[in-house]
């Protein structure tokens, strides 16, 4: 996990303000290839704002982002899945009238015949579709054309992480992504995030519920009023307690 | 109850009819269409004599490719109440422009087509940009655009053309006959659009983004769909199918009157509920809006037909309407309580 080359994410002292609210107050933050960090912070830290920044749906105010040690400009939620990066929001992931397959596609469809008839392609799809549910191992006999609304919530999210997985993003940001969830399913999505790295993936996972967080993080980031006040607690060498700390505030010792 | 149990169990769709009726929405009104025939026909068999189809074919299609749009802009989650209106000034620019200001018929039609499309334009813009629910928005429309047109004519009715013929005319109304059959250009019109818009919706790039702006917006952002453009395109669709309606329309009757069109918005947006679409948006069925088209012309012309008093009317399409919800609310329901 310690990688020397040069850092998938480098955020430096990103300022974001909404009117006289100032949410993030000279972030800095870096995500190595391949590992998984765990965003944690209470309710107002900072801690979505930042997600938005990286995934383009808000613009900052000052400071800079490289991606692999390219300075970029994120404008749109387009630039940022461009530059490998894509979000799964825990409500606006998926669209639960469509198919798996349309899901899969969605915004970036595959298109045959000439262009003006603007056709897809569906049966690529669907078998491109079909392969990755049996890779990923949530295939069962779910057929590729079942609309996302008769899934359950663990498929769901199963269904976006190996949307992100087809793409090849290289930074996966997974937000409350076992919220809702049962026992059983929680862990279904964890090791999915799991497979996610071992193929190379970086993840931000970002979850309420610390247990979760520790079960699958390589390293905690600890927001606070709009700063990043530890970054590096790694699961091993700190109890949930420290975290929790941390978190409100109560001490810096980690 | 999913919760606990949910090691792996996929929740494959169960097979069985309550399911085949969700998977099909346009199940529902094609056995009611089928019923309608038959009974309509045991009761008086002049129903389907070739001169009466003939007959109520030709007004459907006017409000059919109202409807036809508008499936569109309910499958993307907005609505337009501005087209019974629409439908009206329309045709009134057109003929104002032949009639007083001596612009040759095509251009004319050009530039009615051109206002409705602003029309349509605005209000997107209005709904995407600014936030106000759609209903608010076309509201305001249709007292905007029905004013203008009374405005403008003083409120009588425009002459449409004083003498010869017009190959315009007979492009978008002429008729043919078919083995008896008298048959409207406008029918043609008609299926060509419900072909293209059926294409649109099911088979292309562009239909897969209508229908995931109406069924998670948030989603569709997410992925880099351009969802506000994507209404607005369908606004001005819904606008400029209206405007052609109601050109043909003035055509077809010769004269443009300012104030018809009057609550055709109403009996649009029930041709289309009825065919399946879902007024909240994500789900939507050409094949429906044409079968919802066909379910309230036929009623109409039916009940007369076996003598029921044509007041009488508004009592069935309500029944039907009603009827209609009932039965998807009600499949939705076992649905969601079986998975």
């Amino acid at each position: 996990m310690t990688d020397s080359d040069t850092p998938l994410i480098e955020m430096r002292n990103i300022e974001k303000s909404y009117g006289p609210v100032h949410a993030l107050r000279g972030v800095n933050l870096t995500i190595r290839k391949g590992e998984i960090v765990g965003l944690l912070g209470d309710n107002g830290a900072g801690k979505s704002t930042l997600i938005k920044v990286l995934s383009g749906a808000v613009p900052y105010t000052s400071g800079k982002i490289f991606v692999n040690g390219k300075e970029l400009t994120l404008r749109s939620t387009n630039d940022a899945i461009n530059s490998g990066i894509e979000t799964i929001y825990q409500d606006s992931a998926l669209v639960p009238q469509l198919s798996i397959a349309r899901n899969l596609f969605l915004g970036r469809e595959l298109r045959t015949g000439p262009r003006f008839m603007d056709r897809m392609d569906q049966t690529r799809m669907n078998s491109v579709a079909a392969d990755l549910l049996r890779r990923v191992g949530i295939s069962k006999n779910i057929p590729p054309t079942t609309p996302i609304g008769s899934l359950s919530g663990g498929e769901r999210q199963a269904v976006a992480i190996a949307r992100a997985m087809y793409f090849d993003s290289e930074l996966i940001i997974l937000d409350e992504p076992t919220n809702n969830l049962g026992v059983a399913e929680t862990q279904g999505v964890l090791q999915f995030v799991r497979e996610a790295r071992d193929t190379g993936h970086s993840c931000i996972f970002i979850a309420h519920n610390i247990h979760h967080v520790f079960q699958v993080v390589d390293r905690m980031v600890v927001m606070l009023h709009g700063k990043i006040v530890a970054d590096d607690l790694s699961p091993k060498t700190s109890s949930i307690m420290d975290v929790e700390n941390v978190i409100m505030g109560k001490n810096q010792a980690a | 109850m999913t919760e606990t149990n949910s090691a792996v169990p996929p929740s494959q769709p169960k097979p069985g009819l309550s399911n085949f009726f969700i998977a099909t929405p346009e199940l529902g009104p094609l056995v009611l269409l089928v019923v309608m025939l038959v009974v309509f026909t045991a009761i008086n068999p002049a129903f389907l004599s070739l001169n009466n189809i003939s007959n109520a074919l030709t007004f459907t299609v006017e409000l059919g490719l109202m409807a036809l749009a508008m499936t569109l802009l309910m499958t993307s989650g907005e609505f337009d109440l501005s087209v019974g209106s629409v439908f009206g000034f329309t045709p009134v620019v057109m003929w104002t422009l032949f009639n007083a200001w001596g612009v040759p018929l095509f251009p004319a039609f050009i530039v009615a087509i051109a206002v409705a499309l602003f029309i349509g334009l605005a209000s997107g813009l209005f709904v995407t940009r600014l936030g106000i629910p759609s209903f608010l928005v076309t509201l305001g429309m249709l007292l905007v655009v029905r004013g203008t047109a009374l405005w403008l004519t003083s409120g009588f009715p425009q002459r449409t053309w004083d003498a010869g013929e017009q190959w315009l005319a007979e492009v978008l109304v002429g008729d043919f006959y078919i083995g008896g059959m008298r048959i409207y250009m406008s029918l043609i019109w008609f299926i060509l659009a419900a072909a293209i818009l059926h294409y649109l919706l099911t088979k292309t790039r562009f239909g897969n983004w209508i229908q995931a702006t109406g069924g998670n917006p948030g989603a569709a952002r997410n992925r880099g769909v351009p969802t506000k453009r994507v209404k607005v395109a369908l606004f001005m669709l819904s606008s400029a199918m209206a405007g052609l309606a109601g050109i043909i329309s003035s055509i077809r009757v010769s004269a443009a009157n300012p104030n018809s069109g009057t609550s055709y918005e109403l009996e649009v947006i029930a041709m289309v509920v009825i065919g399946g679409t879902v007024l909240t948006g994500g789900r939507g069925t050409i094949i429906g809006t044409v079968l919802g088209v066909l379910i309230l012309r036929l009623m109409r012309n039916g009940i007369v037909l076996i003598g029921v008093p044509g007041l009488a009317y508004n009592i069935f399409i309500g029944a039907i309407i009603l009827g209609m919800m009932a039965l998807h609310a009600g499949l939705d329901r076992r649905h969601n309580e079986g998975v």
